[in-house]
């Protein structure tokens, strides 16, 4: 009788603990998303609406080469860190930053890679 | 845990380790000094794989304890980094120089050792191969390969270890599959994961406490569920075959990372 009562409270700890962490993860992960991330056209949609087409131009181009390296980034992540991670966690840059550089020594990964791999993480 | 007799409860005891204290230098983009303790780099599962909330099966391997020295660490002095050698290919290595300790939890062995990887980015395929050189009591000599594919058009994760030494040899093939492409309950079943396992252990010239004293025979066939990336609930059914007798392997597991950062860690 004492085992099973040891046996319930033990289940019905285990089970709070889950639904804490899971309610804790999607908090974090909202969070962290809406400070952090920004649109990927912000730069776009930022610019004012008077403004030449040359003044323009530039941002337009910058936001089309972020966007690519973010892509490349995502690819990156998935071939090299998708070996044994599952989609990524969120954490403020400078955490994700000290995470990278350790598997960056941990997982072998090039220095290129890495940069990427942040990038996509960060942005 | 285990009941005693005459006693009430379950008792046991806390095991305690230190997996790896260790100081790492980027030297260059091609190379990381590494000095302290370390995961012994020999073969994948040790220093890759290890982690409970990484592998896809929570027991391990047969062969695990080959190569890998006394708690799967090493102390001394590594070098190890990774580098893009062609368009279509990456090359990573590790070499190590370990020294002899006897102080627990930080024991480890006099040897020295390397492994080398090479990782085909566009067809997510690693293979490479592992040495060991041990230089104290007997100086033997062990080797293993490993390979890892994921192919890009299915979640799918197969993975592979084979390693040899004077203590024993054997192979482990591992194959899990992320049910993402069922095209029914896609909200449960893309966070379910289905896993196999065969192995097998042969016993060699001498003997070693951390391996099995017979050969043996074991499949194991397991399913994990990821709540979030950080929480994972798994269980596994294997049965194993040996000449000591037949037996079935259980294992439930809930694990959960979290992570605390040190200091300040603001948003720039």
């Amino acid at each position: 009788m004492k085992r099973r009562y040891i046996l319930l409270c033990m289940f019905g700890v285990t089970a709070g603990l889950t639904l804490s962490a899971i309610a804790q993860e999607r908090a974090n992960s909202t969070s962290s998303w809406s400070a952090v991330a920004p649109a990927p056209t912000q730069g776009i949609s930022a610019a004012p609406a008077a403004a030449p087409p040359s003044a323009m131009a530039k941002p337009a181009a910058d936001g089309a080469e972020n966007r690519a390296q973010r892509l490349e980034g995502e690819k990156r992540f998935r071939t090299n860190c998708g070996r044994c991670h599952q989609a990524p966690h969120k954490f403020p840059p400078r955490v994700m930053a000290t995470a990278i550089r350790h598997m960056r020594v941990r997982a072998t990964i090039t220095d290129e890679d890495m940069r990427l791999i942040l990038r996509y993480l960060t942005e | 845990m285990v009941q005693l007799p005459e006693r009430s409860g379950f008792h046991g005891t806390v095991a305690k380790e230190v997996e790896y204290a260790q100081l790492d230098f980027i030297a260059n983009p091609y190379m990381t000094v590494t000095v302290g303790r370390f995961l012994t780099p020999f073969g994948i599962f040790n220093e890759r794989l290890y982690p409970v909330w990484i592998r896809n099966l929570q027991s391990d391997p047969l062969i695990l304890p080959i190569g890998i020295g006394p708690s799967n660490a090493s102390t001394g002095v590594m070098l190890r980094g990774g580098f893009r050698a062609d368009p279509k290919f990456n090359i990573n290595y590790a070499v190590y120089f370990s020294v002899l300790s006897t102080a627990s939890p930080v024991n480890s062995d006099r040897l020295a050792g390397g492994r080398l990887g090479i990782f085909v980015p566009a067809a997510r395929l690693e293979i490479g191969g592992s040495f060991q050189h041990g230089l104290q009591d007997e100086r033997s000599n062990a080797f293993g390969f490993h390979a890892l594919w994921q192919p890009p058009i299915l979640p799918l994760d197969i993975r592979s270890e084979y390693a040899r030494s004077i203590v024993g040899s054997g192979y482990w093939v591992e194959a899990a599959y992320r049910l993402n492409q069922v095209p029914f309950l896609q909200n449960e079943l893309r966070r379910t994961q289905v896993v196999a396992r065969m192995q097998q252990f042969f016993v060699g010239e001498n003997a070693s406490d951390a391996l099995l004293p017979m050969n043996t025979k074991r499949f194991e066939f397991g399913l994990n569920y990821y709540f979030i990336d950080g929480l994972k609930a798994s269980s596994n059914y294997g049965r194993q075959f040996s000449t000591d007798g037949n037996k079935n392997v259980w294992t439930v597991s809930l694990t959960y990372r979290f992570v605390v950062p040190l200091g300040h860690a603001g948003s720039e």
